[in-house]
């Protein structure tokens, strides 16, 4: 009951903003529409629903006057509406964007849309957003990714392990850090760079420090995926590998970690010593793959701001 | 010791007093005129015919009106402690919570088509450390406000083991701890986040619109930090190596304390109008420390590598015990003005022009960091950065589609140089080099015929570092280098949807260069190469940001609708990255391969039962040179899948459900090379190789709901998950990574955690 009435309300509001190519084609407006399809999903709540708003749309609107389809002339098929959004005779979806554009172009979410990574690869306004509806799935952080993940497969991937931003909890969504509808910065990012967009939450990394790690402040995803990883930290590779694609390692060992054959006392033969003695240095190859590897002494890798000019100063990210 | 002076942090009082002001303020305005209906938010004014009724036409009737809501309540059982709940707790508040804990959430939801307002006020996890409050008000297409209140919650799922005290403020005291390993106090590490924000949107004619948000986070805890040492060094030459009597080298776990808030101002004004969309910006992002440095207390003896505890060597405990700076107060402030421009009936302009300015200028020795060069009291950080970017994008046949981008932006660090730097007798400055970065695209799309369309982009990004600073010098890197260019092309043909099936193949590729490579010189400076062959050691490696690289990627995508019931989707890509030294010999990254391979199916069984599941499986790989003798790869293989269902029992009982698994290894294989030292023989011999890393989690969510009434409902949510973590990261076998104090991280390394929540749900 409560649905019909929803719909009869949602009819009556359509019907109070007729365009006026219905009003030239002297029909009755949505009205005539909702004779037939009083199936739809209920969009009561839906902004496309608010009848005091002046520019509400109608099902004319966005569908065109669609006489062909509303006036069957008996005997003969049924036509399709002007605009169909789906199915094989669909708009192409530029024609499908330009419906939704026709009104929804002011600002700066959609400002850069044009000639941005989605329209440019056919992806429409209706590719992600559902009209019919008072619950579209992206406007919505709970649900916004089971839309996002129907083309970026890798990044659900990613996002299942464990070093991850809180996207499961739906504290952030994907539109937390890229606008979809057109960016200036990398990747459809949210603000101009890569790192702007990090800032917005992570802004003690955003310096500029005495001592600076450029390719820190260039950009984060250098050393970060930020869709996820089993890195802890998200990183996209594991120190010291990571570290090591820029900086010479200290002492050339192979890779090993404290508990295997051979690191602590006993030596393995042909080992003349474990890897690790009483007197080791530092940079000993347990201190060099586990716990934070490198950052266990270069631990201000985002940058420091420590002007000591006295030794052992501050340059190597020590303090 | 830390404490919070923000003056516009969040506060939940503030909160409340904005709810009660607006809610208050929706329940008494519902009976105002409607005004006139100028521009909505996100709708162009002129773009849209003008309706056939007046836009203040007043429904008749007040069932128009409507008000509707819902209060969830209920109880929560979650099994385990904190150790079993380390992954599944990370970020839903459950980590610490008890076994027994309070669900409530409420909506509240109110139209008024009289006056054309809506009010939503909503209210999420409110019994947990997650809870979220949501305010919304407004008059479509007049104004709008919101408020909101955020708590965000991390864990690091590893617990800490110490006997250190005053872990997690700015004054830890180092302690040894007597018993050992694993004999200490458990603590954990966590940041919370308070935000709260508030917005208004306003139209202040047909076209203009007006846009202002306000946000500001606190965030509190700690996480993991420390510092460490190894005598000698250059930059410590007082301080000798260990021996069997002193220990030489410390590594400490020191939790960075975090007491700060992030405050954000954005203003923006709007102008929309048939073919101009122009919004013009402010943007403020002002960070806040109140924990200036970490200041540690460190005893004069520690552990020496192998766990014997000895006095530390002369000049080691003082090292230790200098203060580490903390990320200091900083300031960004944007402007900008972006927009599109319809020029002709199928020719958009888009452009953005913006400006930046960053500063950071925290006085030094009020903060506690002493040492600064005569006459710096500060840095006087500031960064500006300008962007300019333009685009055209026209459609000159139906069937022709062009697209032409261009960026500039710059980057420019006018922070004064001091000398901040000292290596032995070498004394030299602080350098932030400047970047410029072009990017340009043009593309061009086809429509063959109705079913098939082409699309070709070719792309170039340039970054230019600027003249390296004469007075500076490179640690650590072997080679450097001013300018790097790639040059891209794209090529894409997509089927839409015809005789049940739809796809795209894509190609692309990218090609990375430069300028001369640059060469540090043993002081300051660097010095231009042109022949790297003869200039740089076998051991030098080249940053792989700055290093030729070949970049190729393919991507195939098909949806198939076999029957009305089943569709599938298809997903196979790979790519790789490889990258080129400039000398015969090659040490750094030499290639990274990535490919992906998916399955998602969604089956309509009836009208009341969906079925849908996803297989996915990958490998992420690198190969690294090494100077020791030796490749090693890191290879990560990853499956997931996920099966999923919803339906309704009958028509009072819904119900839904999924099984999500994913199973992440990685392997770091080592290849030795015939120049491998014997010592790294023997290692690798000894170890047999480093162990793989293992993530494996299942997790079943099912959740029921049941109508009692039309006014009342009892849904039920189950959560299990089970997580397998081995990671040799901080321990291996029973061997734990031990700090120079006994610290150990831990992590149990299966985990298994049941919920159950029973809610009774009232609606009005």
């Amino acid at each position: 009951m409560r649905m019909k009435r929803l719909l009869a309300v949602f009819g009556l509001c359509l019907g109070s903003v007729m365009t006026p190519a219905w009003a030239v084609s002297g029909d009755d407006g949505s009205k005539v529409c909702l004779e037939c399809h009083d199936d739809l999903p209920d969009m009561s709540k839906s902004a496309h629903a608010m009848a005091t708003d002046a520019r509400t749309p109608s099902c004319v609107s966005c569908h065109g006057p669609s006489l062909a389809h509303a006036n069957k002339e008996k005997g003969k098929k049924q036509g399709r509406p002007d605009r169909v959004f789906a199915g094989e005779d669909a708009l192409t979806p530029t024609e499908r964007s330009a419906v939704c554009l026709s009104c929804h172009n002011s600002g700066k979410q959609l400002a850069l849309w044009a000639g941005s990574q989605h329209p440019t690869t056919d992806i429409a306004c209706t590719s992600c957003h559902k009209v019919h509806t008072n619950h579209d799935k992206v406007l919505s952080k709970a649900t916004q990714t089971e839309v996002c993940f129907t083309c970026h497969k890798e990044q659900r991937t990613q996002m299942q392990r464990p070093s991850r931003h809180p996207i499961q909890e739906a504290k952030m969504s994907c539109s937390s850090c890229h606008n979809v509808h057109g960016s200036a910065g990398p990747h459809l990012a949210q603000r101009d760079s890569t790192n702007d967009t990090c800032y917005t939450c992570h802004a003690e990394k955003r310096g500029p420090f005495v001592h600076q790690h450029q390719p820190v402040s260039d950009n984060c995803a250098n050393c970060h995926n930020p869709h996820g990883s089993t890195i802890p930290a998200m990183l996209v590779a594991r120190a010291p590998i990571l570290c090591q694609g820029c900086h010479t390692p200290h002492g050339p060992t192979v890779g090993a970690v404290g508990g295997q054959p051979g690191v602590y006392a006993p030596a393995v033969p042909p080992q003349l010593q474990p890897a690790v003695t009483a007197n080791s240095s530092g940079k000993n190859v347990v201190n060099l793959w586990q716990a934070r590897s490198c950052t266990n002494c270069h631990t201000q890798v985002h940058g420091s701001n420590n002007p000591a000019a006295t030794n052992p100063t501050p340059q190597f990210m020590f303090r | 010791m830390s404490r919070s002076s923000h003056p516009l942090a969040a506060r939940p009082t503030l909160l409340v007093l904005a709810l009660l002001v607006a809610y208050g303020g929706a329940r008494g305005q519902g009976t105002a005129p409607a005004a006139d209906s100028p521009a909505a938010d996100g709708k162009a004014a002129d773009s849209k015919p003008a309706p056939s009724k007046p836009a203040d036409a007043k429904p008749a009737d007040d069932k128009y009106s409507l008000v509707e809501g819902s209060v969830s309540a209920g109880l929560g059982l979650v099994s385990g402690d904190s150790a079993e709940r380390a992954q599944f707790g990370q970020y839903n508040g459950l980590r610490n919570a008890p076994n027994a804990f309070g669900l409530l959430d409420f909506s509240y939801y109110r139209r008024d088509l009289h006056a054309g307002t809506t009010v939503n006020f909503t209210g999420t996890n409110l019994g947990l450390q997650t809870r979220e409050l949501r305010l919304g008000w407004n008059r479509q297409g007049d104004w709008k406000v919101f408020a909101d209140y955020n708590e965000q919650i991390h864990y690091d799922p590893y617990s800490v083991n110490s006997g250190s005290t005053g872990l997690g403020t700015t004054n830890p005291n180092v302690v040894v701890l007597p018993g050992g390993v694993g004999t200490g106090d458990d603590s954990e590490l966590k940041v919370k986040r308070t935000a709260f924000g508030l917005g208004v949107w306003k139209a202040i004619t047909p076209a203009i619109s007006l846009d202002l948000k306000f946000n500001t986070e606190d965030r509190n805890g700690s996480r993991a930090f420390g510092n460490g040492f190894t005598c000698p060094s250059a930059t410590a030459p007082g301080c000798p190596p260990g021996a069997g009597n002193r220990t030489g080298s410390a590594i400490l776990f020191l939790p960075e304390p975090i007491d700060s808030n992030t405050t954000i101002v954005d203003a923006r004004i709007n102008y929309a109008d048939a073919k101009l969309n122009l919004s013009a910006g402010y943007y403020g992002s002002f960070y806040k420390n109140s924990n200036n440095v970490l200041q540690p207390n460190v005893p004069g003896s520690l552990n020496n590598p192998v766990g014997t505890l000895l006095p530390l060597t002369n000049g080691l405990q003082g090292i230790l015990n200098n203060p580490l700076a903390l990320p200091p107060d900083n300031q960004a402030q944007f402007v900008d003005v972006t927009g599109n421009y319809l020029l002709a009936e199928a020719t958009t302009m888009k452009f953005k022009l913006s400006y930046s300015w960053l500063t950071q200028n925290q006085d030094f020795a009020s903060s506690g960091l002493t040492g600064a060069p005569a006459g710096s009291s500060n840095l006087d950080g500031s960064m500006n950065t300008g962007l300019a970017l333009v685009g055209l994008t026209s459609r000159p046949t139906p069937q022709l589609t062009l697209t032409a981008d261009a960026s500039y932006q710059s980057r420019n660090d006018q922070t004064p140089l001091a000398n901040y730097n000292v290596e032995g007798t070498n004394v030299y400055t602080n350098r932030s080099y400047p970047l410029q970065t072009i990017r340009a695209r043009l593309g061009g799309g086809y429509q063959f015929n109705t079913d098939y369309r082409g699309t070709l982009d070719l792309g170039y990004e340039s970054l230019d570092r600027g003249t390296f600073t004469p007075t500076s010098a490179v640690a650590g890197v072997s080679a450097l280098r001013q300018t790097t260019d790639e040059t891209g092309v794209r090529l894409e043909v997509r089927r839409r949807m015809i005789e049940d099936w739809s796809g795209a193949i894509t190609l692309s590729s990218a090609w990375r260069n430069g300028s001369d490579w640059l060469k540090p010189n043993s002081g300051t400076g660097v010095t231009e190469v042109s022949d790297p062959n003869a200039a740089f050691s076998p051991s030098a490696i080249f940053p792989y940001t700055l290093a030729d690289r070949q970049r190729d990627k393919v991507k195939l995508t098909v949806n198939w609708q076999a029957n009305e019931a089943l569709s599938l989707q298809f997903l196979a890509e790979g790519g790789q990255d490889k990258f080129d030294s400039p000398t015969s010999y090659q040490e750094g990254l030499e290639k990274t391969k990535l490919n992906n391979f998916s399955i998602d199916a969604d089956y309509v069984l009836s009208e009341m039962w969906r079925l849908n599941g996803f297989i996915s499986t990958g490998q992420q790989q690198l190969h690294q040179t090494r100077p020791a003798g030796y490749i090693l790869s890191y290879k990560a293989t990853t499956t997931t899948f996920g099966v999923g269902f919803t339906g309704k029992a009958t028509d009072k009982l819904q119900v839904g459900g999924n099984l999500a698994y994913i199973d992440d290894r990685s392997a770091y294989p080592q290849d030795l090379a015939a120049t491998a030292s014997p010592a790294n023989q023997a290692l690798l011999s000894a170890t047999g190789g480093l162990p793989d890393v293992i993530f494996r989690q299942t997790m079943l969510n099912l959740f029921g709901t049941y109508d009692i009434d039309k006014q009342s409902a009892v849904r039920v949510n189950m959560v299990y998950q089970y997580n397998k973590v081995q990671d040799w990261g901080w321990a291996y076998g029973n061997t734990p990574y031990a700090y120079s104090d006994a610290t150990t991280l831990y992590q149990q390394p299966t985990q298994s955690v049941g919920m159950i929540g029973v809610a009774y749900i009232y609606k009005f």
